[in-house]
């Protein structure tokens, strides 16, 4: 099929408002998967779009731009792909074909954007010191649109010429290269998961890891279900580990716990 | 320089005001001072309120120029607190202000990060994703219902930490130390369970032997099922957290070895 301008618009400002989101009201801050839905929803295929929003969700699990650092930009992936598998009818592949590279290129825009940032927020605090306080304010607003364009061009771009793009470089590519990247697509969810288990405490309570794989690998057990487990297990350590402090702050003073 | 300790003239509206504006949250994400930016403009009008005079209100806003960066959803209790010490001492504060914005910026940075930003999309992404794979957006609402549910409490944030205080939030900081462990434990257990389905790794390898071709895969999954995506994990868990290898590294050389594993029939 052939994208419509409406459906260009929309899908363009979809990206545009993503990064915005991410970065300011972060709503849908790490949610791979709505995008992919919304963008299958605007070119009336919700499945495909979730599909490959999916995908795309479980690549970037635990994948986290922790203290500012610059991650792929998968959403990205997820809209680019999720366009170029339903208009050219070549399925997912040739979606993740486009849409991982530019979804990759993403930490490069990102960079840029924080290195523009700067001279922004020069520009702000020396107004502020010439007391010209409307304009550091004014100022200070152009980083959010400038968030939002680092994702929004590359997805006007890609959805534009992409598809011809696309198609002529899957005809000369090698089966080696599609099904790489297919491989691939399945191999790097462990990069995430190893990050997730950089951030835990994974040495203290590894048995709870072990735990949770017995339970979907063996048991096969549904993720909701494990993690109702593993709800219970945390609830009642924290209930064990409040008592203690409490405990322990009573031997200095009467004081009372106010816990969220 | 006056001594005298000032009438706190900040109303409730003008915190919500301030919440909102904090909003702004990382977009103004820069190298240099981080999101010191999203922190004037949040403050602003509050500022604007407890300064009347300009000079004293430039003061205190290249004071909150100076770096800031962490978690944002959690820093709008700092922020609140520190509202809440201006609002009483002005501009004899301002190195109160500074030290205790950066003496909880690093704490509260790694809880909020751990729960807010590895944790919950970590379970609730996968939840999401294996509902989407059959075809149903349910998690996907899941997920959104939740961190809008989240939004409205965080306009509520800045009202917290301006009545707590600056001694409940290093209170409450104590308590979140150990909620984040309960979380960790929750965590742990759904990124084991995630591991087998999510990890998609399985090896082409035939033995011959005269007419007999035996498989390599049926053999590793009687040993342990998804034995290869356990290695994969260990493997770069141990090149990340002991190599310090960069991910974007690891991703890339990922990329190559599936493409080589492709062409040579070693990976399937």
């Amino acid at each position: 099929m052939e994208l419509q301008i409406w459906q260009i618009i929309l899908i363009t400002l979809l990206a545009f408002f993503k990064t915005v989101d991410w970065s300011t009201t972060q709503i849908t801050t790490l949610n791979t998967v709505i995008y992919g839905m919304l963008t299958g929803l605007i070119l009336g295929d919700m499945s495909t779009g979730l599909a490959i929003g999916a995908t795309m969700q479980l690549m970037s699990l635990g994948v986290v731009a922790v203290g500012g650092a610059s991650m792929p930009d998968y959403p990205v992936a997820a809209i680019i792909a999720t366009t170029i598998a339903i208009t050219s009818g070549q399925g997912m592949e040739a979606g993740l074909a486009l849409g991982i590279p530019v979804g990759m290129l993403g930490v490069q825009f990102g960079v840029i954007s924080n290195i523009v940032k700067g001279p922004i927020a020069r520009k702000a605090q020396e107004y502020a010191n010439k007391k010209q306080f409307n304009k550091m304010i004014n100022i200070t607003l152009l980083s959010p649109i400038l968030s939002g364009l680092t994702s929004a061009i590359p997805v006007l771009l890609s959805i534009t010429f992409g598809k011809d793009i696309i198609t002529s470089i899957l005809e000369f590519m090698p089966a080696w290269f599609t099904s790489g990247l297919s491989i691939a697509g399945g191999m790097l969810p462990a990069v995430g998961i190893s990050m997730l288990l950089m951030y835990m405490p994974t040495q203290k309570y590894i048995s709870y890891l072990i735990v949770g794989f017995v339970l979907s690998a063996y048991l096969k057990i549904p993720v909701l279900g494990v993690a109702l487990v593993g709800f219970a297990c945390a609830y009642e350590l924290y209930k064990k580990k409040i008592a203690d402090l409490s405990l322990l702050e009573s031997q200095y003073q009467g004081g009372e716990n106010e816990d969220e | 320089m006056k001594m005298s300790k000032q009438t706190p003239v900040l109303s409730k509206k003008d915190l919500r005001n301030a919440s909102c504006r904090w909003f702004i949250g990382p977009s103004t994400f820069n190298y240099e001072t981080q999101l010191a930016p999203s922190v004037v403009f949040a403050l602003y009008p509050s500022l604007r309120k407890i300064y009347k005079d300009d000079d004293d209100l430039i003061q205190s806003i290249n004071n909150h120029y100076k770096y800031f960066n962490t978690n944002p959803w959690v820093a709008s209790l700092v922020l609140g607190a520190a509202l809440a010490i201006e609002d009483e001492n002005g501009l004899d504060a301002l190195n109160t202000v500074q030290d205790f914005k950066v003496s909880l910026m690093g704490p509260l940075a790694g809880i909020g990060d751990t729960i807010l930003w590895a944790m919950i999309p970590t379970i609730f992404g996968s939840i999401a994703a294996y509902m989407a794979q059959e075809g149903s957006p349910l998690g996907v609402y899941l997920w959104t219902a939740l961190t809008i549910g989240f939004f409205f409490v965080r306009t509520r944030l800045f009202e917290v930490g301006y009545k707590q205080g600056v001694k409940m939030i290093t209170e409450f900081g104590k308590h979140l130390t150990i909620f984040t462990e309960a979380v960790s434990v929750l965590g742990l257990m759904v990124v084991g369970a995630i591991l087998p389905s999510t990890i998609a790794l399985t090896t082409g390898i035939t033995f011959k032997s005269g007419d007999v071709v035996m498989e390599i895969q049926p053999l590793l999954d009687v040993i342990l099922p998804a034995l290869l995506p356990v290695i994969l994990v260990a493997i770069i868990y141990f090149l990340m957290s002991k190599k310090k290898i960069k991910m974007m590294t690891i991703i890339l050389f990922i990329i190559i070895l599936a493409m080589v594993g492709a062409a040579t029939g070693i990976l399937v």
